[in-house]
């Protein structure tokens, strides 16, 4: 027997965990908690809970934490994160996100001596999350600000955190250069298709046909061009760098791209490379997907324009 | 301290070393290349870092970070560069982070020339990006001055936590004078900047940071501004600068002449020229130099103003269609005639030129 803790009062009520589990063990409460959620609650019979901890890895909002059934836990919340609850809409990944990045740099020891550049877009108020020193830049020119950032302080482990508008549209140039140059940083590139905090907007990463606000009949590649895969892009730069593309559509995806970055982190801090880690994340609002939909559009319609995996590895590695 | 010939560029490359800059973040521009073409050679001898970044946004976004973490650094670039770093000087003049701008100004607008010109007055001195913040502009008017100037503009940018722009013109970046350096070649200031208490980096238990110019909430919004405002009111009151040049005896107390110029950088230096020329015609005029051009000096202004003999004129005289000239009218507030000349383009006015309008003004015979 295993033993999960939901946070009620941090619960979106985006039902991921809900689905997440192999058991069917949660379930949503009749009631709303403070915040107006219809939060989840564990429903099941606690002998049948392993502590497998995939409930948690699927929460957005560090609402869950396990115990394996010797009492053990399996599944803390990270010190990389303030416990602040996040402005993120429920079921949105970027939560998921935030916290794999901020577990890697917790496992790696790099907490204290990291430098986090937030960018704009969604994740604006990254800063207020990560609980390391952070920059709030301008839009798209998070890498510039990393490479001034890092140039001066190269004990430092410095990333930026940015959104497919921010970094594959405005901040294009910035983050071509910071690449080419080699630049020490680690890039976590957040790419959900759409321009989320203004609305809705179609981005460089709108996969055709898909209809935002500013495409309303869906992207005319005619008109807008394709769908920009930045990880490839870069990837065909002549610099030593690791790229990968990993998935927060669900719990097991999420365990696969928590190490790309782990990855990423350690060439940083070994100096090795520039690294760069896309990961493919839901927009249910805009999308007008419900959470669990929004994790099938990306498995059925993302992955296919967007191949998940190690895309480029400095040659010593490889 | 012995005297070196120096191209004026290069000569701002070596006294931002001096000064105890060892970043440097830069876009080739003409007329201001010669300062990263200086600064990549100089400044792996002094364990710098140099960076050609891809764009001036770049250049002044890197110079963010390194300043948010507690490092002297500096970015320069000529009048369209400037423009690309608007966005980026207001970022950072919201975030308070000490930073130095050259701008080595060239004819505009548009892609305009490369010539000298004065004429983004108006861009420096009414902080050129969006938002109510200011920087600190300081205008030198020889090689030498420019020299002295990168050191104050550094001293500045960090006591006050606002980025400082050290405004000269193509001429002053362009022309060889000798100049001589403070301080050692090789005793150089650390270049921390003592951002204990604010500059991000390795924690080592404190508390986190964080540089940031987003505030959600209208009052705390208002707050932040509230305090810059009071910031630039600090700046206005400690550290104008001026000089008063060719009257006769104590100017400040009473009078010695009937034009008084006002110009700065290098078109002050040839008003002086032509004030010079035409006093040895008996002609009594003197010049005002703004040397920070914000703060703008109006108070010392008004008071070279107030000596003027008689009903004597004020004659603005600028490499621009007349951009300081506001300056100059509020600080008279409709106490005096204001003449204004000016040129653009590239085109640098003479001092016998500047000295037929003196003699204009003056009424006086054409020599």
């Amino acid at each position: 027997m295993g033993d999960i803790h939901i946070a009620e009062e941090r619960c979106k009520g985006c039902g991921l965990c809900i689905d997440a589990c192999p058991r069917g063990l949660i379930s949503f409460a009749e009631d709303l908690n403070e915040k107006g959620y219809t939060y989840v609650e564990f429903t099941g019979d606690l002998e049948q809970c392993t502590g497998c901890t995939l409930c948690a890895t699927a929460c957005p909002d560090q609402g869950i934490e396990v115990w394996n059934k010797r009492g053990k836990q399996t599944f803390e919340n990270t010190t990389g994160l303030t416990e602040r609850m996040s402005h993120y809409c429920p079921g949105c990944t970027h939560g998921i996100i935030h916290r794999i990045t901020a577990e890697c740099l917790q496992e790696l020891g790099l907490l204290d001596r990291t430098v986090g550049v937030a960018p704009v877009g969604c994740s604006v108020l990254a800063y207020e999350y990560f609980n390391v020193d952070m920059f709030e830049a301008a839009h798209g020119r998070a890498p510039a600000v990393a490479t001034g950032a890092k140039r001066a302080r190269p004990e430092c482990i410095v990333f930026t955190y940015q959104g497919d508008g921010d970094l594959c549209s405005i901040g294009g140039n910035e983050i071509l250069h910071a690449a080419n140059r080699g630049e020490k940083i680690t890039v976590i590139f957040v790419n959900n298709a759409i321009y989320g905090m203004t609305g809705g907007q179609m981005a460089p990463t709108t996969l055709p046909g898909q209809r935002t606000s500013t495409s309303p009949d869906g992207r005319d590649i005619e008109a807008t061009g394709h769908p920009i895969n930045m990880a490839e892009l870069l990837a065909t730069l002549s610099t030593p760098a690791y790229i990968a593309r990993g998935s927060s559509h669900d719990p097991q995806h999420v365990l696969k791209t928590k190490k790309m970055i782990k990855k990423a982190f350690e060439h940083q801090a070994s100096g090795t490379c520039f690294s760069f880690v896309e990961v493919l994340s839901t927009c249910p609002t805009n999308w007008g997907l419900a959470p669990q939909e929004s994790g099938d559009w990306v498995r059925d319609h993302m992955i296919p324009q967007y191949p998940l995996g190690v895309i480029k590895q400095p040659e010593s590695v490889s | 301290m012995t005297k070196v010939l120096m191209k004026g560029n290069e000569a701002l490359g070596e006294a931002a070393v001096r000064a105890g800059c060892r970043h440097f973040f830069g876009y080739p521009i003409t007329p201001q290349t010669e300062i990263p073409e200086y600064l990549v050679k100089r400044l792996p001898q002094v364990g710098g870092v140099f960076v050609q970044a891809e764009s001036e946004v770049a250049s002044i976004n890197m110079v963010m970070g390194a300043a948010g973490m507690g490092i002297r650094c500096m970015t320069s670039s000529s009048s369209p560069g400037i423009s690309l770093m608007a966005e980026g000087v207001s970022y950072i003049a919201a975030c308070e982070l000490p930073c130095v701008i050259i701008n080595m100004m060239r004819a505009g607008p548009g892609l305009g020339g490369i010539l000298p010109a004065q004429s983004d007055y108006f861009q420096a001195t009414r902080g050129h990006g969006h938002g109510d913040y200011q920087v600190i502009v300081l205008a030198p008017s020889s090689v030498q001055e420019a020299v002295d100037l990168m050191t104050l503009a550094f001293e500045l940018a960090e006591t006050y936590r606002n980025p400082v722009m050290v405004c000269a013109d193509g001429m002053i970046g362009q022309m060889m004078e000798p100049v001589e350096f403070a301080g050692e070649p090789d005793a150089l200031p650390p270049n921390e900047m003592g951002g204990d208490d604010w500059a991000l980096g390795v924690r080592e238990g404190r508390k986190r940071r964080i540089v940031n110019s987003l505030y959600l909430s209208p009052d705390e919004l208002n707050e932040h501004n509230l305090k810059l405002k009071a910031k630039y009111d600090d700046i206005a009151a400690k550290e104008t600068r001026h000089e008063l040049y060719g009257p006769e005896g104590d100017a400040e107390g009473g009078g010695g002449y009937d034009l008084l110029l006002v110009a700065f950088g290098t078109m002050a230096r040839i008003c002086k020229t032509a004030i010079d020329d035409v006093r040895a015609e008996g002609l009594r005029a003197a010049l005002f130099r703004p040397i920070t051009l914000n703060p703008f000096p109006f108070a010392d202004l008004r008071r070279a103003m107030d000596a003027i003999e008689g009903d004597g004129a004020v004659f603005d005289v600028e490499m621009s269609m007349g951009q300081m000239v506001y300056d100059v009218k509020l600080a008279a507030e409709g106490t005096r005639r204001i003449e204004f000349h000016g040129t653009a383009g590239g085109v640098v006015p003479s001092p016998d030129e500047v000295a037929q309008k003196i003699r204009e003004i003056l009424g006086a015979a054409p020599a």
